[in-house]
């Protein structure tokens, strides 16, 4: 092609690149080739091998059964090397899917309106604090005070442009659920949204949740929701939330080092045009058969520049997929059914530990989901060496993952428990427990 | 060789009733107490089978045209094979069953490839210390416009203004608003380039930073990118890459040399991870030292003994993501980089670009290359000058079993065509991949817009999708 091209070498065809940025040298290393690779791979991910630990690491990234299916699909070559859709008539597949994504999880949620999938769920809440603004232009939002510290941060570099002003709000001593006289007292007139989450971050389910409709005035509910929860809990729909965004990591994907995740965001009908990321749209083709297409990409980037709603491009369409394939196979049922032992698990641990003296496992009268902040006075060194020795992963320290953590929640460690954890992996938990205080 | 799309009439899997087999453990006799007042009393999942979702899937992959199927010349897309050495290694459980908040020295082995990845950006790019946090290009994008933000604030510098060329990605101006910055558009001249009168016009005390990439969208390496480094450096501004085109570049300059202050890097493109159809990416950013505190935490650092994740400095501007990162699609950029290696990376470039001109030399006769200069990873041309509208080009190719170019950008060319064949093509691809695109430009008006004809759907009314807004079932 060279000879063709009328060139001496390939060097020829960057001559138009100056001399004086030319790298010199460039030393990563000589390649392997695929054996050696494939070795060297496995030995470094012999570094993480912890084999025979109990997890209770939770927190927003869970430990759930994943169908084999699951990844099967998701192998497939066709989904997985494949770009985002733009020529519709030969990627009517992956925009099916998208379009049944966008259909399944409207259901789980009772929104409206699901768009393809954005970054993970903390991105998520970013762009619905954005959304908000560009539909009210107002500049207040009113954030629970217990939010884990990442979330708020990620939060805050996706409002820091628009000027919102935050201000927190915060939960009933004895319960733990929102204290709605203190949100009632700061709502006003200036208020684009209230951010309420359920499970909230003491891993609660918020029974006060359901109250926020009727006092929200003219802000938006934003709701960030658990969306294993939703096979027993209300759907965020139902109690007014004009945008819902969660995390949907649970939904068939691994623990994956904390990505790729999946950021789930909802809405109401009436924001559509107002909303980020893509949309995948039904409408016919030339012969009037039923076809999926990209819409709506008037708001986006490619189209619309800095006028655009969000500069998100790339999105987790695979991820979708994998939670699409997840709630198709274990259904309405198997997601009742995990959510249901998620419950049974967290109770029976809150009262297992709570029998240990100086552990308080039951910080709180309300009902635990997932995630159980427990009190041990115990310093968190100590704490640490002896889970690790007794091989259990766990005890998230609230002072890190929270916010906000005084009160009760000082030297509070998180636990969380899902439908894989054992009565063999709550005792463990307890004698190691009962050793160390 | 030619794609031939299979064709189902795939029910959507509401319409499937076969009934869920999918079994979990049995449960304890105990049942759960819901509080009553967030019972749920209503929940309609599809109800399948799972040999009928297995189906299901199937049917819909085999109505996907993917990288694996042939030639995939997305414009600025940089669609090269993905290799199934980085499948194997991302599918092992010790990688990828792993906790984010594990004890440190439990996942020693994720850090190292998270340390390895950092190294190796730093070495191809030449910048001082890289963040993989950022999960994909434009939230690099953001990421960076974020760093320039802080950096201005805490020197108390009111600058609020970031230029782009008009031949920029459409996430280059919509990062830099979302971080609270007018965007500027300077215009390019007639080589393709940025037009230096016009950047001179658009700098000012307000000036934050130039966005741009280079080779820029039109294939053009930017020929006074040295020249346009000092001139932003001089006014106070900073300098940010766009690495979505760094996949014509690799070993043979980089950003730093170029005097670029903070880049990202789409490891979905120039490193070889798959797409997805859409996602996930993964968009690292790395910066000069003087900004390195400015990354978002954590970093990974590497003591001789023990890898840990460590807050990048006191300027930090926090938390871009949940964690750490797209780790999965870090752990398979690491393979491909360490697979390559040097020489490797450099061959990619080389032939990539070599490819993308090879293209040209076979269809310029007939479509005429947006700008004279040398291309690099990608080129752009306009249907106009074959007589065409670029979408009926698109439709033609679909109908011979190929992937088409983006079209209809960059928005400076008229009825664009933006070819980016990539180094995952032989000159039997090329020569196939010109001559349907030669033929297209033959073919008469009437029939190229009855195209596509031999795929599973023929044109979609994509009018009526967004007037008669149909988003679910």
């Amino acid at each position: 092609m060279l000879e063709i091209l009328g060139k001496h070498s390939t060097d020829d065809l960057f001559s138009d690149i100056p001399e004086e940025i030319r790298k010199k040298d460039f030393k990563i290393s000589g390649g392997l080739s695929e054996y050696e690779l494939l070795n060297y791979a496995s030995e470094t991910a012999e570094l993480n091998r912890a084999d025979g630990f109990s997890n209770f690491l939770g927190c927003g990234t869970y430990d759930r059964i994943v169908p084999s299916i699951v990844d099967h699909v998701l192998s497939k070559t066709e989904f997985l090397t494949s770009y985002t859709p733009y020529q519709a008539e030969i990627s009517q597949g992956m925009l099916q899917a998208l379009f049944e994504y966008q259909s399944v999880m409207s259901d789980l949620l009772e929104m409206d309106v699901t768009n393809s999938s954005m970054y993970d769920g903390f991105t998520a809440l970013g762009e619905a604090v954005r959304m908000a603004h560009r539909i009210n232009g107002k500049k207040k939002v009113l954030y629970p005070e217990n939010i884990y510290r990442r979330k708020m941060s990620v939060m805050e570099n996706y409002a820091h442009g628009l000027g919102i002003e935050f201000e927190p709000y915060g939960f009933e001593e004895k319960s733990g659920f929102i204290d709605l006289a203190d949100i009632s007292e700061k709502i006003d007139d200036g208020t684009s949204a209230i951010i309420v989450e359920n499970p909230n971050s003491y891993g609660i389910l918020d029974e006060n949740v359901t109250q926020i409709e009727e006092m929200k005035r003219n802000a938006l509910l934003i709701a960030y929701v658990d969306p294993v929860s939703l096979g027993v809990i209300k759907p965020p729909g139902s109690y007014g939330a004009d945008i819902a965004v969660a995390e949907g990591q649970q939904l068939g994907l691994h623990q994956n080092f904390g990505g790729p995740f999946l950021g789930i965001f909802s809405f109401r009908k009436e924001y559509v045009r107002r909303s980020p990321g893509r949309l995948i749209g039904k409408t016919v083709d030339a012969d009037g058969r039923d076809s999926y297409v990209m819409t709506l990409q008037v708001r986006e980037q490619h189209i619309r520049r800095q006028k655009a709603m969000s500069n998100i491009c790339s999105n987790q369409a695979l991820m979708a997929v994998a939670a699409l394939t997840y709630l198709a196979t274990v259904g309405s049922e198997g997601i009742r059914n995990v959510a249901g032992q998620t419950i049974i698990k967290s109770k029976a641990l809150r009262r297992e530990l709570s029998s240990i003296p100086n552990v308080d496992a039951s910080l709180f009268s309300g009902t635990s989901f997932s995630d159980v902040p427990v009190r041990i006075d115990v310093e968190r060194e100590r704490l640490n060496d002896l889970l690790l020795r007794k091989r259990i992963f766990g005890g998230i320290p609230a002072d890190d993952l929270l916010l906000h953590a005084g009160g009760k929640m000082s030297s509070a460690y998180f636990f969380s428990v899902t439908e894989k954890t054992t009565n063999e992996d709550l005792r463990k938990l307890k004698e190691a427990l009962e050793e160390v205080v | 060789m030619m794609y031939k799309q299979a064709s189902y009439d795939e029910p959507l899997l509401r319409e499937i009733k076969s009934g869920t087999s999918y079994r979990f453990p049995s449960v304890e006799s105990e049942t759960a107490e819901i509080p009553k007042k967030l019972l749920r009393r209503e929940l309609n999942l599809p109800s399948v089978a799972e040999y009928d979702v297995a189906r299901h899937f199937t049917r819909l992959a085999e109505m996907n045209y993917s990288v694996d199927n042939g030639i995939y010349p997305l414009g600025s897309c940089t669609m090269k094979y993905n290799p199934k050495f980085a499948d194997e290694i991302a599918a092992n459980p010790l990688f990828r069953d792993v906790h984010p908040m594990r004890p440190e020295s439990t996942i020693q082995g994720n850090l190292r490839i998270m340390y390895e990845l950092q190294e190796y950006l730093r070495e191809i790019s030449d910048m001082d210390a890289v963040s993989l946090q950022p999960l994909a290009g434009a939230h690099g994008e953001f990421t960076g416009m974020r760093i320039v933000r802080k950096y201005f604030e805490d020197r108390g510098e009111n600058r609020t203004e970031v230029i782009i060329p008009d031949s920029a990605h459409g996430t280059n101006p919509a990062s830099a608003t979302m971080a609270g910055f007018d965007v500027v558009e300077v215009p390019s001249n007639e080589k393709g380039m940025v037009d230096l009168d016009a950047l001179d016009a658009a700098m000012s005390d307000r000036t934050a930073a130039l966005m741009i990439t280079n080779p820029n969208t039109l294939g053009i390496f930017e020929e006074n990118i040295v020249e346009i480094a000092r001139k932003i450096h001089e006014a106070g501004g900073l300098l940010y890459y766009d690495g979505a085109n760094l996949n014509a570049i690799l070993g043979i300059t980089s950003p730093g040399l170029m005097g670029f202050d903070i880049v990202h890097f789409n490891l979905h493109k120039t490193f070889a991870t798959p797409h997805g159809g859409g996602g996930p990416g993964s968009g690292p950013v790395g910066v000069k030292k003087f900004l390195s505190g400015y990354l978002p935490s954590p970093v990974v650092r590497f003591d001789g003994r023990r890898y840990s994740l460590v807050d990048s400095g006191n300027e930090s501007i926090g938390a871009m993501a949940t964690h750490y990162g797209s780790f999965l699609v870090v752990l398979r950029a690491w393979a491909y980089i360490r697979y390559m290696g040097s020489n490797g990376l450099r061959h990619a470039s080389e032939r990539a670009v070599l490819n993308t001109n090879y293209l040209e030399h076979l269809i310029s006769g007939i479509y005429r290359p947006s700008h004279p200069a040398p291309k690099k990873h990608e080129m752009v041309v306009s249907a106009t000058s074959a007589g065409k509208r670029a979408s009926d080009i698109a439709k033609f190719i679909l109908d011979n079993g190929m992937h088409p170019p983006t079209i209809y950008f960059p928005l400076i060319v008229h009825e664009a065509l933006m070819i980016e064949v990539t180094e995952s093509a032989s000159k039997s691809d090329l020569d196939r991949y010109a001559d349907v695109l030669l033929k297209a430009a033959k073919e008469d008006e009437e029939s190229i817009k009855q195209r596509p004809s031999n795929t599973h759907r023929r044109r979609l009314d994509e009018v009526r999708a967004a007037r008669q807004l149909v988003l679910r079932w």
